[in-house]
């Protein structure tokens, strides 16, 4: 497809030229910053719209470093529809009152940072031991769709179509689960 | 500081905050949150690999991204079901009072 190119191309002269870490410089920050508030915000509306910032913020990522079908794809599956199912779920539950979990919040920071800081620290370990890989000279080029499509439907195709399964039998279980239960389900005709 | 390095400190600390959301949440929606904050920290992850790692014709790297992505939208929608569900049955979606199988 066409259309994808010029933002691969940005990405390119990007990622090729000395300002190749200025974007992801720019991004990383927010996105940290949008998923913070995300973990943070007491009101759970709030909490689920910075989620889907911080989900945006992550497909513009995408795109810059010169992914751009992901950075697409992320922003239709991601944005478009599970933080919009996120919303519309806590529209629908109406969650508890936010003083509820401030007063909690004390006691649960504490046993979430003892048992997340070690984590972390680990996390931290790996990544400053870099250096020892033998790439980050190479970069792989841009792709195009063309190339994604030829792909999936050679050497990927039992994935694809394992997921093409999974999906239907999570459409319908869905639904299932989400029926009001002894309710009979009515054709709009009927009625 | 290379960009593998950047792209990798992020999803550290994405990872590490999602982590922190599904232990300190008590909200089963903003559980959930959490969860998907570290799955786009593991495909973070997976794009940075690609993108500065060795040559990579057959995209190993964008197509699992994309593979996660499709998961993990079936997660959440089967997800947001069941604690629909359980909202109908307890008209709450605290964990906390979900304990009625606690002896």
């Amino acid at each position: 497809m066409v259309w994808t190119r010029p933002i691969g191309r940005i990405g390119r002269i990007f990622s090729l030229s000395y300002l190749s870490m200025t974007p992801l410089l720019i991004l990383s920050p927010l996105i940290l910053l949008a998923a913070l508030g995300a973990v943070w915000k007491a009101r759970p509306v709030h909490a689920a719209l910075l989620l889907a910032l911080s989900l945006a913020l992550i497909a513009v990522l995408y795109l810059t470093i010169g992914a751009d079908f992901i950075g697409l794809v992320q922003f239709m599956v991601y944005v478009g529809a599970v933080a919009v199912l996120i919303v519309f779920s806590l529209l629908i539950t109406r969650p508890g009152d936010e003083a509820e979990e401030l007063a909690r919040r004390p006691r649960s920071v504490v046993t979430g940072l003892v048992c997340t800081l070690p984590v972390l620290w680990v996390l931290v370990h790996v990544v400053s031991r870099l250096g020892n890989l033998p790439a980050g000279a190479v970069e792989n080029p841009v792709f195009s769709v063309a190339h994604v499509g030829q792909v999936l439907f050679t050497r990927y195709a039992p994935a694809v179509l394992v997921v093409g399964v999974l999906l239907t039998a999570v459409m319908i279980g869905a639904a299932l689960f989400a029926r009001e239960p002894g309710k009979k389900p009515q054709c709009p005709s009927d009625s | 500081m290379t960009p593998l390095t950047i792209l990798l400190t992020l999803s550290t600390f994405l990872f590490t905050l999602g982590l922190l959301a599904v232990l300190t949440r008590r909200n089963a929606i903003l559980i959930l949150v959490g969860i998907e904050l570290m799955l786009n920290a593991a495909n973070v992850n997976f794009i940075a690999f690609w993108r500065y790692g060795p040559p990579d014709p057959d995209l190993t790297g964008p197509l699992f991204v994309l593979f996660s992505i499709a998961i993990a939208a079936a997660e959440a929608a089967v997800g947001l079901a069941l604690i629909l569900m359980v909202f109908r049955h307890t008209r709450s979606t605290d964990l906390n009072r979900l304990d009625s199988l606690h002896g």
